[in-house]
């Protein structure tokens, strides 16, 4: 890959990143946020990250073998670990752990 | 407090920096990526633009719209960040989905939230950082198959989600952005499905306040 190329699209990367990020402040400055700002600043960023989750499995094919099957099961391990031990790492590392041998090892 | 994007960014940072590897670009590719762009999701559609070889315009609007998420967590910190000083634009900067997560789900007195939130922000960049100059490195020396570790980004939103919904007052919003998420993930345009999804959630939440607000 040409070094132009690759430098090129990361600075365009980094500038429409910290774009998306700096609009609400320019915009939203002076004024003092209504009722309505903070209902959204309390309840939207649940939202966001959950929609994020079925975001990251978008390309996930589930019609066809093995059906998400990893997936599902990588998720719901998280899920039941992160709410009986309530430990980033564990649900994490145990998730991907299982994940990665459901892929390489048993649904192949 | 910022222990579990440690965790999640180390390990992330490493899928991202091997997938970097993989593709042949320089090692030092991963650290200049995650210093300027700082942007997980948003680094791996690079990582995928690259390999398709699109153009660099391409890049530019696909990773907008990927990070256009950001906005609405702007939209909650700016009564947050309004007084801090100087610093508030490195934490503009840093926002991602973690940090975010991470300072709506702290509980800082509002006199030390400035410099904690600041601390909060160098970290994780660190963490990021670091995790993905060791992957792009590993993967050029240590054959091994790394195939399926970038599900520890899908596991991250899990557990994010978790952390947020325990803090939440209301219950419903969770809810009806489980059913956004199954329908759009099953039916919208792949390409389309995080903006499209994020409109109805905040669409629905504007729309329907009272509702969502009676009977927790």
């Amino acid at each position: 890959m040409e070094t132009s190329y690759l430098i090129g699209a990361i600075s365009l990367a980094a500038f429409v990143t910290y774009v998306t990020r700096i609009i609400p402040f320019l915009f939203f400055r002076k004024k003092e946020p209504s009722a309505i700002i903070k209902y959204i600043e309390w309840n939207m960023p649940v939202m966001i990250m959950v929609i994020l989750v079925f975001y990251a499995l978008k390309d996930v094919q589930w019609e066809v073998y093995p059906y998400g099957i990893a997936e599902i099961v990588g998720v719901l391990i998280a899920t039941f670990v992160h709410v009986k031990f309530k430990n980033a790492l564990l649900s994490i590392f145990l998730a991907t752990f299982t994940y990665m041998i459901l892929i390489q090892k048993v649904l192949v | 407090m910022t222990i579990p994007v440690l965790m999640g960014y180390i390990p992330l940072g490493m899928a991202f920096g091997l997938l970097l590897s993989q593709l042949l670009i320089p090692w030092y590719y991963a650290f200049f990526m995650s210093l300027f762009i700082f942007a997980g999701a948003g680094q791996f559609l690079a990582l995928g633009l690259f390999a398709s070889q699109a153009t660099i315009l391409e890049i530019g609007v696909a990773t907008f719209l990927l990070n256009l998420r950001h906005t609405f967590y702007g939209l909650s910190m700016v009564s947050t960040f309004k007084n801090f000083s100087w610093k508030k634009h490195y934490m503009i900067f840093g926002l991602t989905d973690e940090t975010f997560a991470l300072l709506k789900t702290n509980d800082i007195a509002d006199e030390h939230k400035e410099n904690a939130y600041f601390i909060i922000t160098a970290l994780n960049q660190s963490y990021w950082i670091l995790g993905s100059v060791i992957g792009a490195v590993l993967g050029n020396i240590v054959p091994f198959d790394y195939r399926g570790i970038e599900f520890s980004l899908t596991a991250l939103f899990v557990v994010l989600s978790i952390d947020l919904y325990n803090k939440s007052k209301l219950h419903k919003p969770f809810l009806i952005s489980l059913i956004i998420g199954l329908v759009g993930m099953l039916s919208f345009p792949s390409s389309k499905m995080l903006i499209l999804s994020l409109s109805i959630a905040a669409i629905i939440l504007i729309l329907f306040k009272k509702v969502l607000e009676d009977g927790n």
